[in-house]
């Protein structure tokens, strides 16, 4: 246990002792910086309180789409770096399993993903206070953490997908670009297939589960335990993938 | 606990017949030797002869496609990680993490692995001579240092074995000699066996006890280096200076066991058997032939690569 715990030690510091590592939480502060002044200087109608700005900014429909965007580009490097930078090859000489140094590396893809959901929730709540001071609004505590959850739901599937995608192509670039134009493109297309039943079983149809508490469910008959259901089969589908591939890869 | 066929306790590295084909072509095909503890052994083939593919496979780096790989007894296929603790290797370049320094890359082995103490990170790094580099990034390193900063990284866990594919490519001919030095002082110093690729003999020769020749996946001769006493039956070649050539052709055709490979007017090339060396030279004063230079004409051991390997598919 004390290995597996280095191991997750050192994914994390691959991540942090890079330069980049504290440039998304800067851009998380900057968009909500900038959304606070804006809502200041403009006041909106309907947004009443600090609730009401931290509810409605993290959703993915508003900055809340940044935070994904952002643990997809780690995630995709996760794997595909050690390529890049040839260090897969001390990394798969240890007395270490081809499973667990994968588990470390997904652990910390997701741990580091749910960090941007926290700061980006934190973020909202002291932007929303520093404009709106409290106040009352219509959003409840409920309704902030219900997107904070879908927020976090979110960016875990598109993470797992990424991971994915960086085992099987070995590339950095091919791995951010499928993971980001898949979810641009994803709730795209499940409005334009939503008359076909068929279009409910599709990944993207499934991935914002804050659907469920509007009234935008996008194919008829949808639920939320459905959904959840459909992304437990995707995710264990693409771990599968990951880890039987990663298992057998030959490192040439 | 799995044990293996073999017996012998010394044997640190056994293959058995190891092959690996890809889309049906066999790169490395039916490899088979053992090395033993405090061996240093050198793989030599011409470029694409199979090295580094056989040493990915040493490593588990690629599976094999028939034949195994045992490391202190234990299969590299069926027991990955009892036998890979064992092992320290680089396979083709050093490869680090440029973001960091050398001290966090080694940092990263180390959490990788149960017991290396940081004494025993110092302790690499002293025996590499890399102390005063390790807190520059890595991305600063010449290839020199990254190369000894690979060989730190592949001694932390205090391996039994080394792998270094090809460790003097690139460097220049002092880095190749100083690498040698520390590489055999590695080997005396930790008592490990070291196996070590190249396509040059000439890089390796000076360190190994023995080389495993190789060519197109194939095993072609192994080789002991070093002195070795020559038989007293072995037939040696000896060139001879004398005063007149054709007076001492005269009469060496007159004793017994002595061919005559060629002659010009002061030098003459002859073979002849060790225990006869005396007689000859003694015979050729008695004739009055003058005798200015008697020397052994030694086949080097490149020569022999050469000609093992076809010489001109020699990089
Ligand atoms: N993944 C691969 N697919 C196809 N051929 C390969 C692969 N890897 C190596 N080879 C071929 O196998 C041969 C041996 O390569 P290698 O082991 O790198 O030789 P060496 O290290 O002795 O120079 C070469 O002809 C090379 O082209
Ligand atoms: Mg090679």
């Amino acid at each position: 246990m004390r290995n597996f715990s280095g191991l997750l030690v050192n994914e994390w510091l691959k991540l942090s002792k890079k330069k980049s590592f504290f440039v998304a939480y800067a851009i998380l502060v900057v968009v909500f910086g900038i959304l606070a002044f804006a809502f200041y200087k403009l006041s909106p109608d309907g947004l009443d309180s600090t609730l009401d700005f931290a509810t409605g900014t993290i959703m993915l429909q508003a900055a809340g789409q940044l935070v994904p965007v952002l643990a997809v580009l780690a995630a995709a490097g996760s794997v595909t770096q050690e390529y890049r930078y040839g260090t897969i090859k001390f990394l798969l000489i240890r007395a270490q399993s081809r499973h667990k140094i994968l588990a470390s590396k997904y652990i910390i893809s997701i741990v580091y993903a749910l960090s941007l959901v926290v700061t980006a929730a934190v973020l909202a709540v002291v932007a929303g206070y520093i404009v709106y001071g409290g106040g009352s609004g219509d959003s409840t505590w409920t309704d902030f953490f219900s997107n904070m959850a879908s927020l976090a739901v979110y960016s875990i599937v598109f993470v797992t997908m990424t991971f994915m995608v960086g085992i099987l192509t070995k590339s950095n670039g091919a791995a951010i670009g499928i993971g980001i134009f898949s979810m641009m493109i994803g709730s795209l297309l499940v409005m334009l297939l939503s008359r076909y039943s068929i279009t409910k079983y599709l990944l993207f149809a499934n991935t914002d589960l804050s659907v469920y508490r509007s009234d935008a469910i996008p194919v008829e008959g949808m639920t939320l335990a459905f959904s959840i259901v459909i992304l437990l089969v995707y995710v264990a589908l693409f771990l599968s993938v990951s880890f039987a591939v990663f298992k057998k890869r030959d490192i040439a | 606990m799995k044990t293996a066929k073999i017996s012998n306790p010394s044997i640190v590295l056994q293959l058995s017949g190891l092959t690996k084909k890809i889309g049906g072509k066999a790169i490395v095909d039916g490899l088979s030797f053992d090395i033993a503890k405090g061996e240093v052994v050198g793989l030599l083939g011409p470029n694409g002869a199979g090295k580094t593919t056989t040493m990915r496979m040493i490593v588990g780096l690629i599976g094999m496609t028939d034949g195994d790989v045992h490391i202190c007894g234990q299969s590299i296929r069926t027991n990955f990680e009892q036998a890979i603790r064992h092992v320290g290797g680089i396979i083709e370049n050093p490869e680090f993490y440029p973001y960091m320094t050398g001290y966090d890359n080694l940092k990263q082995y180390q959490r990788m692995t149960e017991g290396v103490t940081d004494a025993r990170i110092e302790e690499v790094t002293k025996l590499v001579g890399m102390q005063d580099a390790l807190d520059k990034r890595v991305k600063a390193y010449s290839l020199g240092m990254r190369q000894r900063l690979g060989i730190a990284q592949a001694l932390l866990h205090e391996p039994k074995l080394l792998i270094l594919d090809e460790p003097t490519n690139g460097l220049d001919p002092a880095g190749i000699k100083e690498m040698r030095e520390y590489l055999k002082r590695i080997a005396e110093a930790e008592g490990i066996a070291i196996l070590v690729s190249s396509h040059l003999l000439s890089e390796i020769e000076l360190m190994c006890s023995r080389v495993i020749v190789i060519q197109e996946g194939k095993y072609v001769t192994a080789r002991s280096l070093g002195e070795t006493e020559s038989p007293k039956q072995k037939i040696i070649s000896i060139s001879l200076q004398v005063g007149d050539a054709a007076h001492a052709q005269a009469v060496i055709e007159g004793m017994e066991g002595i061919e005559v490979v060629s002659v010009t007017a002061s030098r003459m090339t002859i073979q002849i058997q060790h225990e006869k060396i005396p007689g000859l030279v003694a015979g050729l004063a008695t004739q009055g032939v003058e005798i200015y230079r008697i020397e052994e004409v030694r086949e080097t051991l490149e020569d022999e690569f050469m000609k093992l390997t076809g010489g001109n598919r020699i990089a």
